[in-house]
């Protein structure tokens, strides 16, 4: 029974995300709305991968958008400059991505929480102003790169299949990680970095682990992210972007799999919403951004959550003698 | 070549080390991180730029009126935000965040009233430059350098010599025990937010006849002070002013004998270098290291 409930919602699931697009684009005639769907796409598989180092791991980095801009550069510039096909280029920028994760967590991940985040903005500034002023102008500076685009996804909804295909593939491989050894190691270090140790978990080397395939993850989004935009500049490194991601995924609720799904799809519809109060945008976003921390500190997921514990705790107390207050 | 360097390094250094004394200050205060410091750099120049430019204050009024303000802000900030969080016992992350959010709306605001162009600030001095040791600077320049001088010395008199500033340094040491003695450690970590708000706000209209007034001011500086903190050693006073100090000096050094163009890089680079090697700082400040 519960198998077959679970293979209708599936189903449901699968059949919504397909019939989606095309929905969208009927009702609005153009085909903006399945781009900005795509971009959440792009930006599922970014955060996902933060959830693996801070929702999971418990490391915190504010320099994310570096991984992802580190990712972008790696496959852009070596189809401006090389000419190498894009299979090969994408897969690349992924891996490169994450070798320069592994050697800024070799020290970084000794770092305590704080200066971990200090660390974290330092590296995504050097990042910037590396691309920012590159030494013979490789990077063609301030100026950003532009690319071609893949060739065969010529419009916004056969993206929107494409990049499904990597979100799934990533979350598949993000449910299967969690629930490994090495998921359980990630969340062991979380909990309690001493008893982690003690229970004979490796804590240094996870701890790059982690950072590895988030860096793994984003930078994989950052390079879909370039070929789907055609375009990034050096900007996309600065902090901005990377508390982006970070507050998508504190919106939706870290270290679970809906999490990031859900803060990235709410937040960027937030974005659309305020994008009218144009050179305002920040002054909303942070006013926002505060009122959600203040008033809903779990993110959204948390919230539903803990809302329908309290409400199953009603319905159960309901029917309970009334016991004094000692729940309180 | 070599004197008018020097002499600028510790202008610009003397800058780094106010804003670093900030981040230091909070730091020990209440073990937080405020990433709201670097903005209050340009809510400091914005105030200034309305009292002195806008309302026609003299300079002493304004300078004074902006330390109050950012005072009252940075209390406001600790207790209406921060201790709000704290009490909900929320993960230390969203702190983190919140200050982020604040310094996006400070860097937003000001633009309702003096829009996106750079303003400039009027001239404080009659004379517009004058001469030290061979070194022709602006007047202002000059002026930054001693308030910022004057500044360190006031506050490490505050600190050790008065009895407010000694019950403050006592609530940052222990809380619990700063609170049995009879000392309001609600109070003085206020009055702390505070003070660091200030003194950043000072800086930054002191800044504003330099650089003229816009709305990511401080954005850049601000992570500047916080790598001059960290050099000096996380959290320790007189670490942050000789860290920031040292940071001038290098960045106007390598912009002088080699080229600008890679100031900031070098800057950060630095950062992370302390971060990962000597991470304790040179005053070996013991509060980073985890593991």
């Amino acid at each position: 029974m519960v198998n077959n409930k679970k293979l209708t919602n599936a189903l449901v699931l699968a059949v919504a995300l397909v019939a989606l697009p095309f929905l969208i684009r009927v009702i609005n005639g153009n085909e903006y709305g399945v781009m900005i769907m795509c971009i959440m796409l792009v930006y599922i598989i970014a955060v996902s991968g933060l959830d693996i180092l801070f929702g999971y791991s418990g490391q915190i980095s504010l320099g994310h958008a570096a991984f992802f801009v580190i990712g972008a550069y790696t496959t852009g510039l070596l189809n401006i400059y090389f000419d190498t096909p894009l299979y090969i280029t994408i897969p690349l920028a992924a891996v490169f991505s994450a070798i320069i994760g592994g050697i800024i967590a070799y020290p970084a991940s000794k770092l305590k929480f704080h200066f971990l985040s200090l660390a974290t903005i330092a590296f995504g500034e050097l990042v910037f102003n590396f691309l920012y002023v590159s030494p013979g102008g490789f990077t063609k500076d301030y100026l950003g790169i532009q690319v071609i685009g893949i060739s065969f996804l010529t419009d916004y909804t056969r993206w929107y299949f494409f990049l499904l295909f990597w979100v799934t593939l990533g979350l598949l491989a993000k449910h299967s990680l969690v629930n490994s050894r090495t998921g359980r190691a990630f969340i062991a270090i979380r909990e309690n970095t001493h008893a982690a140790n003690g229970m004979g978990i490796n804590v240094h080397w996870n701890k790059i682990l982690a950072f590895m395939i988030s860096a793994f993850y984003t930078g994989l989004s950052g390079a879909l992210f370039v070929h789907l935009i055609k375009y990034i500049s050096p900007e996309t490194a600065k902090q901005k972007q990377s508390v982006l991601f970070l507050t998508m995924l504190l919106f939706g609720g870290s270290g679970s799999m809906w999490g990031p799904i859900i803060g990235v799809v709410i937040l960027e519809i937030l974005l659309e919403l305020i994008r009218p109060f144009q050179e305002y945008q920040m002054f909303f976003y942070g006013a926002l951004l505060l009122v959600v921390i203040i008033a809903l500190p779990g993110g959204i997921y948390g919230g539903i959550k803990d809302a329908l514990v309290s409400y199953e705790r009603r319905k159960m107390g309901k029917n309970l003698p009334k016991s004094g207050d000692d729940n309180a | 070549m070599f004197s008018y360097l020097l002499v600028n390094g510790m202008i610009i250094g003397g800058i780094y080390g106010l804003i670093a004394l900030g981040y230091s200050l909070i730091y020990r205060a209440s073990g937080l991180m405020s990433f709201v410091q670097g903005d209050i750099i340009t809510f400091g120049a914005y105030m200034g730029l309305t009292f002195y430019k806008v309302l026609g204050l003299s300079i002493y009024a304004s300078l004074f009126l902006t330390f109050a303000c950012a005072f009252a802000l940075g209390i406001v900030l600790e207790k209406g935000v921060i201790r709000v969080l704290l009490n909900k016992n929320v993960m230390p992350i969203y702190i983190v965040l919140a200050t982020i959010a604040i310094s996006f709306i400070i860097q937003n605001a000001p633009q309702a009233y003096y829009g996106t162009v750079t303003q400039r600030f009027p001239q404080v001095f009659s004379k517009s430059s004058i001469t030290v040791f061979g070194v022709t600077n602006q007047t202002e320049a000059y002026a930054c350098f001693v308030v910022s001088v004057v500044l360190m010395f006031a506050l490490h008199i505050f600190m050790t010599k008065t009895k407010f500033g000694t019950a403050m340094r006592a609530a940052a040491m222990d809380p619990l025990a700063a609170e049995a003695c009879g000392i309001n450690t609600s109070l003085s970590t206020g009055v702390t937010w505070g003070l660091s708000a200030g003194i950043a706000s000072v800086a930054g209209m002191l800044l504003g006849p330099m650089y003229g007034v816009y709305t990511m001011l401080g954005a850049t500086l601000g992570r500047k002070g916080f790598a001059g903190a960290v050099i000096g050693g996380y959290g320790n006073m007189y670490g942050a002013m000789l860290g920031g100090m040292i940071l001038g000096l290098v960045e106007t050094f390598t912009a002088g004998y080699w080229s600008g163009t890679y100031k900031n890089f070098i800057a950060y680079a630095i950062l992370l270098l302390f971060l990962f090697i000597k991470p304790t700082g040179i005053f070996n400040e013991q509060a980073i290291q985890d593991v």
